[in-house]
């Protein structure tokens, strides 16, 4: 190893301390090896500006990337929780937009968390609305195009789903809690708490419209499981079958509305493409 | 001979794009001569981030700025992220590009930070060797940036206006001349920031920096927040007056004031550089040309918040918790 990577590698061992590292007398010593200091600040104070700032400006990036897990969990659990976070995962992507990409995953394993099973509904869902903010941009379905399909290219061709778009199931109502949690925190600390509320099953359509604003829609479970098979790949009567399949108790609701069904997911912008099913080799 | 600003064009007075001004900008088209990007903040797929650019890009010129490429890192840069910044230069097409002299992390950890790099001649001649692959690479003509810096090393062989000078007549690559972080760097260690000026080859500074900074008692913080200070305005004019006119922007990231201020900032640096292009004896250079001949003039609508201290140049995103509410579909 190069002495300039040995030294990069000590700044970044150190600027990942959780602690203050004039406790550290190793590193106080090394520091004054490594660094000149100056005659207002010791070498380790110097390095400790470094130190604070990496703490800072990621907790500060996760506080704005995942409100709601900070709103329900409050402040000492939640820097409990990002510290814990922050020690076992390293920053490591060029762009702080990622930081939180492991978080609802670390967040599912502390399960010592107070509404562990809320919070953990509440960093899926917060993670996906990253991920839908800039998703990349598709253009509508062209209905004219649609119109010149031939025969049967709607039940046998892929149906395309915005990338802009999300399926998520969760135990509890977080979405509209975080809508809540919001609201609070813009209305400044005079405004009244925002109750937990009781476990409700929900499946929910996350995408980004039109306006570019993101939406959450709660579905049944035969559209929610009709979405999944066309999101995988299923053409619409497979993917039909598909729900059929995981939700029999809403069969005939199913067959009843999903023609409107499409009509509506293609003017909300979920549905943007139908193409005809490749041809397969004999 | 090598030409003033490499040859590059002067654009006059610039100020950063931040999405809080994104509205006044969108709606009011305030004269500019240029728009400063964060690269990073548009190096996504779509959403809002691209549809603004997009907007903005239809009536000004824009200039992208780096913040994560850390040249001076074990690692060269991550080949994916070149591969993004790329798309960005031929969609915003800049007359050039820049980022920092610093390194941001090791191999599994990126620090999102600027950290600064020892002065030897290891490093000149590795940073100098990437910045030409990545101006070869990127086919847009490359600067970076001098950092505000915190901490030195006893590793150093040389100051750090030797070391920056090295590398980009070596890389054949321009200076991003940030004037606060000469004044912040010189408070932080001891030198004499005119000497930093003095030294540097004047012809390779194609755009300057300005921006505040956090006073912390002991040492300064490099936080873009809160107005130019006049010892950094005697910096600037003192650097304009060696370099000749040369494309300045107003960088303020924390406690974003509102548009008017940040434009009266702007139109002080317009008189700053004038100035001192006066006393120099040249000609004052002709007004950059707007793309948007009918834009509405600065509006002084009164003082914003006011500041005290936050993080430092970095990519800030957009998708703010408060700035893009989720909401229940109808």
């Amino acid at each position: 190893m190069s002495r300039l990577v040995e030294l990069q590698e000590w700044v970044v061992e150190s600027l990942r301390s959780n602690r203050g590292l004039d406790r550290d007398a190793a590193r106080v010593a090394e520091a004054k090896q490594r660094l000149t200091g100056n005659d207002r600040l010791r070498p380790i104070d110097q390095l400790e500006i470094y130190r604070e700032q990496f703490w800072l400006r990621h907790t500060a990036s996760l506080v704005e990337d995942f409100p709601g897990v900070g709103g329900i969990l409050g402040q000492a659990h939640w820097e409990k929780l990002v510290e814990g976070y922050l020690d076992a995962h390293c920053p490591n992507s060029w762009t702080l937009r990622d930081l939180g990409r492991r978080f609802p995953a670390h967040l599912k394993s502390r399960t010592e968390l107070p509404d562990h099973a809320l919070c953990s509904d509440m960093a899926r869902l917060e993670w996906h609305f990253i991920e839908l903010f800039d998703a990349a941009d598709c253009p509508p379905l062209d209905l004219a195009r649609l119109g010149q399909l031939p025969p049967g290219t709607l039940e046998t061709g892929q149906v395309i789903l915005n990338p802009a778009l999300a399926l998520i199931e969760v135990d509890y109502p977080v979405a509209e809690l975080r809508q809540q949690l919001l609201a609070r925190r813009a209305a400044g600390p005079s405004a009244a708490d925002v109750p937990i509320p009781e476990r409700k099953p929900e499946q929910l359509v996350l995408y980004r419209a039109k306006d570019r604003r993101l939406y959450h829609h709660p579905v049944g479970p035969e559209a929610f499981a009709l979405l999944d098979a066309l999101r995988r790949g299923s053409a619409l009567v497979a993917a039909c079958e598909h729900a059929i399949e995981v939700a029999p108790e809403h069969a005939e609701r199913l067959q009843r509305n999903v023609g409107a069904w499409f009509q509506d997911w293609a003017k909300r912008g979920w549905i943007v493409d139908v193409r005809p099913a490749p041809a397969t080799a004999d | 001979m090598t030409q003033p600003r490499l040859g590059l064009p002067d654009l006059g007075i610039g100020v950063g794009l931040r999405v809080p001004h994104y509205r006044a900008i969108l709606e009011q088209r305030p004269a500019v001569d240029f728009f400063e990007i964060i690269s990073e903040n548009f190096m996504v797929e779509g959403g809002k981030p691209i549809h603004h650019l997009e907007r903005v890009m239809e009536n000004y010129r824009l200039i992208q700025h780096g913040v994560s490429l850390g040249i001076g890192s074990p690692n060269a840069p991550d080949p994916d992220y070149l591969r993004r910044l790329k798309q960005l230069v031929r969609k915003v097409n800049p007359p050039w590009l820049s980022d920092h002299f610093c390194w941001c992390g090791v191999p599994g950890a990126f620090l999102h930070d600027l950290l600064p790099l020892p002065y030897t001649w290891e490093v000149v001649e590795l940073v100098a060797e990437r910045a030409r692959h990545i101006q070869d690479y990127l086919e847009v003509p490359f600067a970076l940036e001098n950092t505000s810096s915190y901490m030195a090393y006893t590793d150093s062989e040389m100051t750090e206006w030797q070391f920056i000078s090295e590398i980009a007549e070596r890389a054949n690559i321009g200076l991003m001349f940030d004037v606060n972080n000469v004044y912040v760097s010189a408070y932080n260690h001891g030198f004499d920031p005119y000497e930093f000026i003095r030294s540097v080859p004047h012809e390779r500074i194609v755009q300057i920096h300005l921006a505040g900074h956090t006073r912390l008692g002991q040492y300064i913080l490099d936080t873009h927040k809160g107005h130019v200070i006049d010892e950094v305005w005697d910096l600037y004019r003192h650097t304009i007056g060696l370099a000749g006119p040369v494309s300045t922007l107003i960088e303020w990231d924390d406690e974003i004031p509102e548009w008017s201020v940040l434009a009266l900032e702007a139109e002080k640096a317009r008189a700053a550089r004038q100035a001192a292009l006066a006393s120099r004896g040249q000609a004052q250079p002709a007004e950059p040309p707007r793309l948007h001949p009918d834009a509405a003039p600065f509006r002084d609508t009164g003082s914003g918040p006011q500041s005290h201290g936050g993080p430092r140049e970095l990519a800030g995103r957009e998708n703010s918790v408060l700035g893009v509410p989720v909401i229940a579909a109808p």
